[in-house]
């Protein structure tokens, strides 16, 4: 054992949290590397072709920001949700159910589009939030544990999902299999297949961060998640501020889902969340409970996704990406952890051996 | 009636092995204070390895020896991270669960969708299994019914209330900082009792492939690792209330397919959301209707904290 001892501080300085982070996602890349090795792929060639295809490429950039825009939502609903210390863990369902309130709308409503859009983005909005309401209030009001609640309605909006695009509402007009018919009307593109919804999921990340550090609201917020019992002691309505809260974060997934259906696949299908909704929680990871900071971590989540796509074409299964996920988010859980430690001289006898 | 209700059981029991392995995994983890969120992850892993063992080697007690190294393996990665680094739980169990989500996916490529042929048999113990409506449920099934239902929950319950070493496993839970005081080793203690409840997730996607649902296929654990950590909740952390309420939650699995059998006049999908929908009910009213449900099922008061020796 070496001489040197390590104390723990209390909250990680930013540079060294970033530093450990860099490190825990270069061993997550060597680790995927030699696993790609040892199962026969080349690891260099594999990462040639992805750069050259998803940032060297007009096509792999303009997926990029359709595979952002939802993260950068469902990123900001898992955040906004942790600042008051909770998890949503459910904005995989709340995604499907912003999903199919505009969906909903689309099909059963007939109007031109700058009517329709908005009528959409309002129920959107509402499904999301509707599909937190009863984690919300069991917590608030039970202090139900709200991960395993919002996950569970995950399942349950999935097979909704597939019951509407199989029975109801499927496609009729092609044949298309667990979809429902192309909808009527889209947000517009602004750059190639780029749809509106992009800028807009930027803005609104940006206003949550605005609200969240300059409104009264928001330090309220802060304060509940900081410490719960200071903030009812200062006067602080602790569960009503939960509610709002975790409906917002419902509201923003939901507006995911809205934004994806009419923006980026047209219709409603089974899958269609594509695992954006987990990937929110990684989002916000990265981020660390600022929204600010959602936009960089929803981009370096876009590119392992894009990436993804060029696995896809290289005979590896779609899964691996889920795998990759998984590894970087624990390493970088260990090397936020490891952030806390700062080298202390040897003798100091609270100092831990390491 | 006595027909359905003795099918009815049956299906309950098998069903509810599952989640009855899982669970008590967890409640091992999370009597010494760690929640392990990877069960989802570690149970499709099981779910995997099993079949591709069994495909190699025609012997399900190989398949199943497997799943549950597997489960200990990915275990003792998820306790590296959370105990041993001390990171965030939440955080590594998410992470296991995608990678024992992705990683299975993957492995499983080549042996997706085909049938499962070597599974634990048909055996029905000779008088017992003729008792009326329990006797083929427990007795006329499988092998494992009756460890996963009365011998491992019984011996859990044994080893964590009327033994010294479950009264440090759960002080460990309780309190680290006093355990540590009183010379029981408390990072050994959770990085061995999450190994073991790893393993028995793995030991529960292998049951899962090889008597109950003998073929694998992407998202065929479909969330039953997360109604496992919710049944914890509900059954207040205590092993042998666990595994009852995995049998009554097997029920309701029951229920939709007796559903479907019969031909309710209800859509299969909204049948098939019955567990979770069940799941949700169990963990939100209970704590609704008695509101002193919540300090008497009260978690390890340690639950999800790392312990750190020289920071109190």
């Amino acid at each position: 054992m070496a001489a040197r001892a390590f104390q723990r501080l209390p909250s990680a300085p930013a540079g060294r949290i970033l530093v450990l982070r860099l490190v825990a996602i270069v061993l997550s890349l060597f680790i995927i590397a030699g696993v790609l090795a040892l199962s026969g792929h080349s690891p260099v060639t594999l990462a040639e072709l992805i750069l050259r295809s998803t940032l060297g490429s007009r096509f792999g950039l303009e997926d990029l920001a359709l595979f952002m825009c939802p993260l950068l939502l469902t990123g900001a609903a898992v955040t906004v949700c942790g600042t008051i210390g909770l998890w949503n863990i459910g904005a995989e369902g709340q995604f499907y159910a912003g999903a199919i309130a505009a969906t909903g709308v689309a099909l059963g409503l007939h109007g031109p589009a700058f009517v329709l859009l908005p009528v959409m983005t309002i129920a959107g909005i509402l499904g999301g939030m509707a599909w937190i309401t009863v984690p919300t209030l069991a917590r608030a009001y039970a202090g139900v544990n709200e991960i395993i609640t919002t996950l569970l309605l995950n399942f349950i909006a999935s097979l909704l999902t597939y019951y509407l695009t199989t029975g109801p509402w499927r496609d009729r007009i092609s044949g298309a299999q667990v979809s429902t018919q192309r909808l009527p009307v889209a947000i517009p593109e602004m750059w190639g297949i780029v749809h509106w919804g992009f800028p807009v999921a930027i803005v609104i990340v940006i206003a949550l961060a605005l609200v969240l550090s300059r409104t009264r609201w928001g330090y309220e917020i802060r304060i509940g998640g900081a410490n719960p019992e200071a903030a009812r002691y200062a006067g602080i309505p602790v569960r009503l501020r939960i509610i709002s809260v975790m409906l917002l974060s419902g509201g923003l997934a939901g507006l995911a889902g809205m934004f994806e259906v009419a923006g980026t696949v047209h219709r409603l299908q089974g899958g269609m969340a594509n695992n954006f909704g987990y990937l929110g929680i990684v989002v916000a990871v990265l981020a660390r409970g600022s929204c600010l900071n959602v936009i960089p971590a929803a981009l370096l989540m876009a590119l392992i996704l894009d990436s993804g796509i060029v696995m896809q074409t290289q005979q590896l299964s779609a899964s691996v990406v889920l795998a990759i996920t998984g590894l970087i988010l624990f390493m970088i859980a260990i090397g936020d952890e490891l952030a806390h430690y700062r080298p202390v001289a040897s003798t100091t006898p609270k100092g831990k051996a390491s | 009636m006595i027909a359905l209700l003795t099918g009815m059981l049956a299906t309950a029991v098998l069903a509810g092995g599952v989640l009855a392995l899982a669970a008590l995994g967890e409640v091992l983890a999370e009597r010494v204070g760690v929640t392990n969120l990877g069960v989802e992850g570690l149970m499709a892993l099981g779910a995997v390895t099993a079949v591709m063992t069994v495909s190699s080697v025609p012997s399900p007690w190989v398949g199943l020896l497997v799943a549950g190294l597997v489960g200990a393996a990915g275990g003792m990665v998820f306790a590296f991270g959370a105990v041993v680094m001390r990171a965030n739980q939440v955080l590594c169990g998410l992470a296991t669960t995608f990678m024992g989500l992705g990683l299975s996916t993957a492995l499983g490529h080549n042996y997706a969708g085909q049938p499962v042929t070597t599974t634990f048999g048909h055996v029905s113990v000779p008088v017992l299994s003729s008792i009326p409506v329990i006797g083929p449920a427990l007795f006329g099934q499988n092998i494992l019914i009756v460890p996963i239902y009365v011998l491992l929950p019984a011996l859990v319950h044994f080893v964590m209330f009327r033994t010294r070493h479950g009264l440090n496993m759960r002080a460990v839970g309780e309190n680290p900082a006093a355990a540590d005081a009183a010379g029981i080793p408390v990072m050994a203690m959770r990085f061995w009792y999450v190994t073991i409840g790893g393993a028995m997730a793995g030991l529960a996607g292998g049951y899962l492939t090889l008597t109950y649902v003998p073929v694998w296929s992407e998202g065929m654990v479909a969330g039953r690792g997360w109604i496992a950590l919710a049944l914890v909740i509900f059954a207040g952390y205590r092993p042998i209330i666990v595994t009852l309420s995995a049998l009554l939650f097997g029920l309701v699995t029951a229920l939709s397919f007796v559903g479907q059998a019969h031909n309710w006049p209800i859509d299969p999908a909204f049948l098939n959301m019955l567990p979770y929908l069940g799941t949700m009910a169990f963990i939100i009213v209970p704590v609704v209707v008695w509101h002193r449900m919540r300090r008497v099922m009260a978690a390890p008061a340690a639950l999800a904290q790392p312990y750190y020796r020289d920071v109190r």
